[in-house]
Parts: C-alpha cells; sequence; structure tokens
C-alpha cells in the first residue's frame, strides 16, 4: 500500500494530481461567479426564515445580472447588512424608485414582521448593491454536508484526510 | 486497484450521478407541463389612509394606506408533481411623483398580502398549528397533488400589510393599480414567477392587473378622540 510513497515520482504526480482536483473545483466556482455575476453564486441555507419554500441546508444558486428587468418585488434575494458577516436570503416585499438608489424592503415568508430591525442601525431599506443574487435554482438537502462541517470542525479534518489518503493511495 | 475504498468510493460516485441526473429530468418536466393560470376579478373594495404608526417599531408618525380587495384567481394548473409551493402575492402600484405611468414602468411596489399555498407533499413543512395542520392534512388526504388549492375565492379581504412610502405620504395617490403574481417553488430545480409574455406551453397571467384608482384624503382618528375627551 505505501509502495507509491517510496517512489518519489509516482508520490509527484499523485500531489499533482491532489493540487489539480482543487484547482479545478476552485475554478469551477470562480467560473460560476464570472457567470452569474455574484460574489457567492451557490449559498446554503442556514435559517428557517423562508420555510417552507427553504430548509436549513438547501442549496441555493443565485443570479445576480439585471439583464432583463430590475430587482423587483417577489423575487428571493440573498443580502448582506453592514457589521453582520451572515448573508441573509429574504424576498423583497417592497420597492421605492428605480435603478441603483431604489429602496428595497425584505421579508422572510416565515416572520411576521418584515427586516427592518435586521438591517444596520438607522437603516430603514437594502440598495441594490447590498444584494449578492436572486435566488433562480433550488436544491434540497445537499447543502446539509457544509452546515456539519461548519458546526463540527473536527469533521473538516478528518475528511480532508481521507480525500489526501485516497488520492495518495490511489494508483492509476 | 480494486480495494474496498476505490469500491465504496465508485459506488458514491454512481449514486450522485444518478441521483443528479433524476433531479435534472424532474426539474425539466416543469416545462412539459401547460401552465394556463388565469385572474377572474382583482380590484379594490375598500380603501383607507390613515395618519399613525404603522408598526410597534415606527419611530415616527406616517401615513399607510390600507386596501381591501377581492381576488378571483384559478392558479390550479401550477401544481404538478415538482411542485413544493405556491407563493401568491398581490402588490399595489404607483407612479413616483412626476413619474411616467403606472404598469411595469411603476416605481412605487408594495406587496399588501401574500399566501403561501403548500402541495400535499410538502404540507408536513407548513408553519401552523396542531390543529390548522390536522385540518390542512386532511382536506388533501391520500393526494400527492391537490389542484383545487390553486382556486381562489376571497371577498373584501383585509390586507396584511399597509401601505406607506419614505416620504411619509400617500394619501390622495393617483394611478395606484392592484397587480397579481405568482411564484412557483419546485422541490427541485428552477424557480419561476407569472411571466409577462407566453413560454411555449406556458401561458402569461392576464387580467391580473386591477383598474386604476386613488388613495382616499386621511381619515381623521383624532375627531373621534376630541369627541370623546369633550
Amino acid at each position: 500500500m505505501m509502495s507509491s510513497l517510496q517512489n518519489p515520482r509516482q508520490a509527484a504526480a499523485q500531489l499533482m494530481n491532489f493540487g489539480l482536483i482543487l484547482s479545478t473545483a476552485f475554478m469551477m466556482w470562480k467560473g460560476l461567479s464570472v457567470i452569474t455575476d455574484s460574489p457567492s453564486p451557490i449559498v446554503v441555507v442556514l435559517s428557517g426564515s423562508m420555510e417552507p419554500a427553504f430548509q436549513r441546508g438547501d442549496l441555493l444558486l443565485l443570479w445576480n445580472r439585471n439583464l432583463f428587468s430590475e430587482t423587483n418585488v417577489g423575487e428571493i434575494v440573498v443580502y448582506n447588512v453592514k457589521g453582520k458577516d451572515i448573508p441573509i436570503v429574504h424576498r423583497v416585499v417592497r420597492k421605492f424608485g428605480t435603478g441603483p438608489d431604489a429602496k428595497l424592503l425584505t421579508k422572510g415568508d416565515n416572520n411576521a414582521a418584515d427586516d427592518t430591525e435586521l438591517y444596520a442601525r438607522g437603516q430603514d431599506y437594502l440598495n441594490r448593491k447590498d444584494i449578492v443574487g436572486s435566488v433562480i435554482g433550488y436544491m434540497p438537502f445537499v447543502g446539509y454536508v457544509t452546515i456539519m462541517l461548519s458546526e463540527h470542525p473536527w469533521l473538516k479534518t478528518v475528511m480532508l484526510g481521507l480525500m489526501g489518503l485516497v488520492v495518495v493511495l490511489q494508483r492509476e | 486497484m480494486y480495494s474496498s475504498i476505490v469500491r465504496l468510493q465508485n459506488t458514491f460516485g454512481f449514486f450522485t450521478t444518478v441521483a443528479f441526473v433524476i433531479a435534472a429530468f424532474i426539474a425539466a418536466s416543469d416545462l412539459i407541463a401547460p401552465r394556463t393560470p388565469s385572474v377572474g376579478v382583482i380590484k379594490p373594495t375598500n380603501v383607507q389612509v390613515v395618519r399613525g404608526r404603522p408598526h410597534y417599531y415606527s419611530s415616527k408618525k406616517e401615513e399607510y394606506a390600507i386596501i381591501k380587495f377581492s381576488l378571483d384567481a384559478d392558479l390550479s394548473s401550477l401544481f404538478t408533481w415538482n411542485t413544493k409551493q405556491l407563493f401568491v402575492y398581490v402588490t399595489a402600484e404607483w407612479p413616483s411623483a412626476g413619474g411616467s405611468g403606472s404598469g411595469q414602468n411603476a416605481t412605487n411596489q408594495a406587496v399588501i398580502w401574500d399566501s403561501i399555498i403548500t402541495a400535499p407533499s410538502a404540507d408536513h413543512l407548513a408553519n401552523l398549528g396542531p390543529i390548522a395542520m390536522k385540518k390542512l392534512k386532511r382536506s388533501a388526504q391520500g393526494k400527492s397533488i391537490d389542484p383545487s388549492r390553486g382556486k381562489l375565492s376571497i371577498k373584501n379581504q383585509r390586507p396584511k400589510y399597509q401601505i406607506t412610502h419614505p416620504s411619509g405620504k400617500v394619501a390622495e395617490q393617483e394611478d395606484v393599480v392592484l397587480r397579481v403574481h405568482y411564484n412557483v417553488q419546485p422541490w427541485v430545480g428552477f424557480l419561476t414567477w407569472n411571466q409577462d409574455a407566453d413560454f411555449w406551453k406556458w401561458k402569461t397571467l392576464r387580467n391580473n392587473l386591477s383598474k386604476k384608482f386613488t388613495l382616499p384624503a386621511i381619515k381623521k382618528k383624532d375627531e373621534k378622540k376630541a369627541g370623546a375627551s369633550n
């Protein structure tokens, strides 16, 4: 099993292989980012505020270009609030004005009140630039892996170790 | 090398491939299901403008409008095997002062009422109390798809949300219209909204716009109070 480690040429080739897999994944992520014009084109739902549409662990595909129309009322958007790290997925329920200065108000389908209290202090509305993208695609459950990984950090080490082991032990 | 790790890897890889292909087929099946939604009636029945605090967290008094409305719509064709929920919402739209007309160019849009209609397969996810949940589940017992839930007939409905404007003024606003929209949430695939034009088997939502109306002047709440204190 460990014979591959004794052959430096093979070991180097396997290291390259591992690097190739990582860089391919990275390029695909960045490529998707360019196509959708969103810094984070795929997000995992973390809260139940959009239930029953989205549950924790569901995967959402975002789109951040306004090709045919502006971001409108009824769209489900992911937005960032100044001073908070975690992006929020909620529906736009009010829009005043047009263009980049339009004032947008959001609300979670499962929440009784709108998001005014979630915004930064003194902020009553969102602008287009606060929005990371609008939800266009949906895939259930798949994102639960990342929730598990972030809630149990030791899983990350185990998974990386396993992946490395498999690649190193694999012989073509 | 046929070690158990490689076998496990192959099995897992095959499983994910199959799962994703099936998911893609299910998502694509939306396209061949015809959508013929229609709105019979959408009209405001009672409109009031009040000055006060629309929410408990409002910091200042402002004008807000309460628009009661009637809605008749048949959205049953939107319920297919891939429909998780239908989100129906009614917006009020009005042009800004000096802006262009209503409709697509409306520059002020606010949801006044919305409703989540779950498909029977998603009933267990609805945020309801135990009694309402039981009732909901019983309404579609044995059915995984229940198109009859898409038939809406609502008379003189109170709005869920009052209309405000950042300027604090909405009274006597002209050219206000109500518009019906929907958003189909699939089990897997792309989210869809009512589209502006026919798209193959998907027909646009016709007649989803009310006639233009004008918001009334402020209703004096203080009159009553003044009368009581005398």
